[in-house]
C-alpha cells in the first residue's frame, strides 16, 4: 500500500511540475521511452546528468561573466549546450531561461547577461529541487518494493 | 568495438534493415548523447557514441566501414560540428545528419550547404530517427551508377581538404571492383588508409544496401555517352536515343537515365559555379565553391612551391626517319603522376581497370629554381589522367626511378572543354624548334590534362577535353627556349570557371570572363648554369559552348625530356576532335637546329587524343614562318635536371594508323626513353 501511495505521490508531483511548467512534452518522451523498453531508471539517469551539467555550465557561465573582459562567444557556446540539454531533458523552464539569456549576449550585454544568469539559475534550482523530490520518492518506491 | 559482434548485429540486419544499422552519435553534452543513444537503440540501430569530434573522426577513419550514418551535435567544443561534418563528407561518403537546438535558417542551411543529409533540432523526437536509414539507402542509390563522375568529383575534393590530411598524401591506389564511393574516397589518404583499405576491402558488403547491378562509368563510356548527347543535343537527348547511340551491351536505359541526370546536374552545377565563383574556384580547384569555401583555408599551404613536376609524356623515338608521313597516334594513356614530393598532388583513381587512373594534382610545382623565381607564382593544377590498363604500374615503377631527369618541363594545357559544348578552337600550330643536333629525337608528347577543375566536372574536362602536352626530349642540348605564350582567351561566362590560370607559365589575364590575353615568358634557369627556356607559344582557343562562346585558356606544356636528339624533329601534332580543332602554337625560335612544329589540338570528349605527327621539317619550317614568336630555345637535357622530378607516364597506344609502324617511330614510355 506504501508503494502505490508513494507513486501516487510521484504522479501527482509529476503532474504538478508539468502543470508548473517544469517539465514539457519531452520529459513525456523519456517516460515512455522508460517504460516502453526495458531500460529501468533512464529517466533518472538523464535528469541526473542533467542536473550535473547544468550545474557545471551555469558555473563556467558565472566564472565567464565575472572576467573582465567577457568572452560572448563562450557564454553563447555555453548556454546553448544548456538549452540543448535542457531540452533533451524536458526542463522546460530552464530551457526558456536560456533563450532569453539570448538577446543578451547578442548584444554583449554583461549586465544583462549576470541578471540572465540569475534567472537561470533561479529556474534552475527550482527545478533541481523538484527533481531531487522526485528522486526521493522513486527510491522510496524502489525501498517499499 | 567488438567486431565479430557488429558484423553479427549487421549480418543479423541484413534482412530486416534497418535494424542494425550503424550509427555513430556524437555529441558533446552527456545529457543528450544519453537520450540520443536510447532513442537510436530504441529503433534498433546499432549505436556507437562518443562526446568528442576528434575521437569519432579517428573512429570513421579507423574504421571506415563500421559505420553507415553518423550523426553529429553542431556544436562542440573541441571540433566544429561543421568542421566534422565536411571532413567526412570528405573522407568518406558517409550521410550526416546534424543535430542542433538551434534551428536559425542560417545554421540549418550552413549545415545543409555543408553536405549534412539532414538537420534535426533538439530535442530529437524518435520518429525522426526511424526514418533516418532512409539517408542510407538514398546515398548508396545516388551514388551507385555514377561512378565516373564520383570519382572525378573526388578528384578535386583534396584540394578543397583541410590541412589534416592533404599534404603527403599521394596514393595512387586502385579502387575496388564494386567501386563504391566509400572506397574511393579512401584513395587519397595515406597510404595506410590504402592498407586498411586493403584489409577491410573483403567485408565492404553493406548489409544496409540491397545489391544492383553496377555499371561501371568508365572513361570510355563516358565519352561514348557525352557523345551521343552531343550528337543528339543536350536539351533533346533522351536515354533511348543516347542508349542507341552508344549501342553498349548490358547497358540499360535505367542506367543511362541516371548518368544523363547526373550529367546534366553537373553541367548546371558547372555553370552555376562558373557564374558566381569563378576565379577562385578555378584557381583551387575545389569542388564545389558553395560548399567549400572553408575548406579553401587548407589550402593557402598549397602556396609553397614544394617539388619540381613531373611531366607525363611518351616520347617517339625515331621520328626523323619518315618525315613527311602524317600518322595519328592516339594517346589513351594519360600521364600518371606518382610520388610527387610535393605533397600538394592529389590523386584520385578510378578504377584500376575500367576507370584508368585519373591523378589530379594540384600542383603548385616548380620545375626549376629557376623557373619558380621568374614565375613567382607557378601553380600547376594539373590533372593527369591514366588511362593505361595494368601495364601502368610496371610504368610507374620504372618512372620512379627516373629521378631527376634531365630537362623536363612540363606545362599543361589547359583548356576547359565541356562535352556538351561545341568547342571550336582555332587552329594553333604548335612549332617547335629546338636546336637539336642529335640526329635521333625523341619527342614526347604530354598529354595535358586540360586544366581545370573545380568542378567535378572539370575533371571530366580533363577526361575529354585533354590537351596535349607536347614534349620532346631532347638530351645534351643546350636549350634557350624563350617561350613566348601568347594566348587569346575568351572565356564565356560558364567557363570561366573552368579556366585556369594556374600554369606554369605566367599569365597575364585581363580579366577572367571575356579576352583575356596572356603573354607569359618563361625564363627558366634549370641548373646553375645559366640556360633558360622560353617558351613562346602563341595560343588561341576558342571553344564556343552551345550557351556562350567561351574561350579558354590554353596553355601548353612542353615536356623537354632528355634524350638524344641529334636530330631534327619535325613533329606535327593535331588532335582533332569531332568538330573541334585547337592548336597550339608553339614557336621557339632558337639556335636550334632542329625544329619540331607540332601543331596540337585538344581533343574533346571523344575518347581518344589524337596526335598527328608529321615529321616534316618542311612543316616546320613553314611553322617558322608563320609569324609566331620565336623563342630560342636551347635544350640541355643534362642541364635541367630538377629536383625530385616527377616523371608521369603516358601510355601511347595506336591507333589503326600505328604510329610507329608507319613511320618507323615507338613510343617508349618515359622510363624507357630514360
Amino acid at each position: 500500500m506504501a508503494a502505490v501511495a508513494l507513486k501516487n505521490q510521484l504522479n501527482a508531483h509529476i503532474a504538478s511540475m508539468f502543470a508548473a511548467g517544469f517539465l514539457d512534452k519531452q520529459f513525456q518522451e523519456l517516460q515512455i521511452l522508460q517504460d516502453d523498453g526495458s531500460s529501468p531508471g533512464f529517466v533518472s539517469e538523464v535528469v541526473g546528468l542533467f542536473i550535473d551539467d547544468a550545474e557545471k555550465i551555469t558555473g563556467l557561465i558565472a566564472g565567464l561573466l565575472d572576467q573582465p573582459v567577457v568572452d560572448f562567444d563562450k557564454v553563447d557556446a555555453l548556454v546553448h549546450q544548456l538549452k540543448g540539454s535542457s531540452a533533451s531533458v524536458g526542463a522546460q523552464r530552464v530551457k526558456l531561461s536560456c533563450e532569453q539569456f539570448h538577446s543578451y549576449y547578442e548584444a554583449k550585454n554583461r549586465d544583462g547577461c549576470v541578471m540572465a544568469l540569475a534567472l537561470l539559475r533561479n529556474e534552475f534550482y527550482d527545478s533541481r529541487s523538484k527533481f531531487q523530490t522526485m528522486f526521493q520518492l522513486e527510491q522510496q518506491i524502489e525501498a517499499c518494493s | 568495438m567488438r567486431t565479430e559482434e557488429r558484423n553479427g548485429v549487421a549480418g543479423a540486419g541484413r534482412d530486416q534493415f534497418p535494424v542494425g544499422m550503424r550509427v555513430l552519435a556524437v555529441d558533446d553534452d552527456p545529457v543528450c548523447l544519453k537520450v540520443l543513444e536510447t532513442l537510436l537503440r530504441r529503433c534498433q540501430y546499432h549505436v556507437t557514441t562518443t562526446n568528442q569530434a576528434v575521437i569519432a573522426l579517428r573512429m570513421l577513419r579507423e574504421n571506415r566501414e563500421m559505420f553507415d550514418l553518423v550523426i553529429s551535435d553542431v556544436h562542440m567544443p573541441d571540433m566544429d560540428g561543421f568542421k566534422l561534418l565536411e571532413l567526412v563528407g570528405l573522407e568518406m561518403d558517409l550521410p550526416v545528419i546534424m543535430l542542433s537546438v538551434n534551428g536559425e535558417t542560417k545554421t540549418v542551411m550552413k549545415g545543409i550547404t555543408h553536405g549534412a543529409c539532414d538537420y534535426l533540432l533538439k530535442p530529437v523526437r524518435i520518429e525522426e530517427l526511424r526514418n533516418i536509414w532512409q539517408h542510407v539507402v538514398r546515398r548508396k542509390f545516388s551514388t551507385r551508377e555514377c561512378v565516373t563522375l564520383d570519382t572525378y568529383e573526388e578528384c578535386n575534393k583534396p584540394l578543397s581538404a583541410d590541412s589534416d590530411y592533404a599534404y603527403g598524401q599521394v596514393t595512387c591506389g586502385s579502387p575496388d571492383q564494386s567501386g563504391r564511393p566509400s572506397k574511393k574516397r579512401k584513395e587519397y589518404h595515406s597510404e595506410e588508409e590504402d592498407e586498411d583499405e586493403d584489409s577491410n576491402g573483403q567485408d565492404n558488403d553493406d548489409p544496409s544496401a540491397p545489391k544492383r547491378p553496377r555499371v561501371v562509368w568508365s572513361v570510355e563510356l563516358h565519352r561514348k555517352f557525352v557523345a551521343a548527347v552531343n550528337h543528339l543535343g543536350i536539351d533533346k537527348a533522351v536515354p533511348k536515343r543516347i542508349l542507341e547511340l552508344m549501342n553498349v551491351e548490358k547497358l540499360t536505359r535505367e542506367n543511362v537515365a541516371s548518368h544523363l541526370q547526373k550529367y546534366r546536374l553537373y553541367l548546371r552545377r558547372l555553370s552555376a559555379v562558373a557564374s558566381q565563383q569563378a576565379g577562385i574556384v578555378a584557381a583551387l580547384g575545389g569542388r564545389d565553391p558553395f560548399l567549400r569555401m572553408d575548406a579553401f583555408e587548407g589550402l593557402q599551404g598549397y602556396q609553397a612551391f614544394t617539388s619540381p613536376a613531373a611531366l607525363s609524356s611518351f616520347s617517339a623515338h625515331g621520328l626523323s626517319s619518315p618525315r613527311n608521313n602524317q600518322a595519328a597516334v592516339v594517346i589513351q594513356g594519360r600521364s600518371i603522376h606518382t610520388g610527387s614530393v610535393s605533397s600538394t598532388t592529389n590523386n584520385s583513381i578510378g578504377d584500376a581497370n575500367k576507370y584508368h587512373l585519373s591523378l589530379q594534382g594540384n600542383q603548385h610545382g616548380k620545375l626549376a629554381q629557376g623557373l619558380a623565381t621568374s614565375l613567382g607564382q607557378a601553380q600547376l593544377q594539373q590533372k593527369w589522367m591514366n588511362e593505361d590498363n595494368g601495364d601502368l604500374s610496371a610504368i610507374l615503377c620504372g618512372n620512379s626511378l627516373v629521378k631527376g631527369m634531365p630537362s623536363t618541363l612540363r606545362s599543361v594545357t589547359s583548356s576547359t572543354l565541356l562535352p556538351q559544348d561545341q568547342v571550336e578552337c582555332t587552329q594553333a600550330k604548335v612549332a617547335i624548334q629546338p636546336s637539336i643536333r642529335a640526329p635521333p629525337a625523341s619527342l614526347e608528347l604530354l598529354e595535358g590534362a586540360v586544366g581545370a577543375s573545380s568542378d567535378p566536372l572539370e575533371s571530366r574536362v580533363s577526361q575529354q577535353g585533354a590537351l596535349p602536352l607536347c614534349g620532346f626530349s631532347g638530351s645534351r642540348l643546350p636549350v634557350h627556349g624563350p617561350f613566348n605564350n601568347n594566348g587569346a582567351t575568351r572565356l564565356g561566362d560558364a567557363f570561366s570557371a573552368s579556366f585556369r590560370p594556374t600554369n606554369d607559365l605566367t599569365v597575364a589575364r585581363g580579366s577572367k570572363v571575356g579576352a583575356s590575353s596572356f603573354g607569359g615568358t618563361i625564363h627558366l634557369s634549370p641548373d646553375t648554369e645559366q640556360k633558360y627556356w622560353s617558351f613562346g607559344s602563341g595560343n588561341s582557343f576558342r571553344q564556343k559552348a552551345d550557351e556562350s562562346s567561351a574561350d579558354s585558356l590554353l596553355d601548353p606544356k612542353l615536356v623537354w625530356s632528355s634524350s638524344q636528339l641529334t636530330s631534327n624533329v619535325d613533329a606535327h601534332h593535331s588532335m582533332s576532335q569531332r568538330s573541334n580543332n585547337c592548336s597550339i602554337n608553339i614557336g621557339h625560335g632558337a639556335r636550334m637546329f632542329g625544329q619540331i612544329s607540332a601543331n596540337a589540338s585538344p581533343v574533346v570528349p571523344q575518347a581518344k587524343i589524337d596526335f598527328l605527327f608529321s615529321g616534316d621539317t618542311s612543316m616546320a619550317r613553314n611553322a617558322s614562318e608563320s609569324s609566331i614568336p620565336r623563342l630560342q630555345t636551347e635544350l640541355s637535357s643534362s642541364t635541367c635536371s630538377f629536383d625530385g622530378l616527377l616523371n608521369s607516364m603516358i601510355k601511347v597506344e595506336k591507333d589503326d594508323n600505328a604510329f610507329g609502324d608507319d613511320l618507323g617511330c615507338d613510343f617508349y614510355s618515359l622510363g624507357a626513353c630514360i
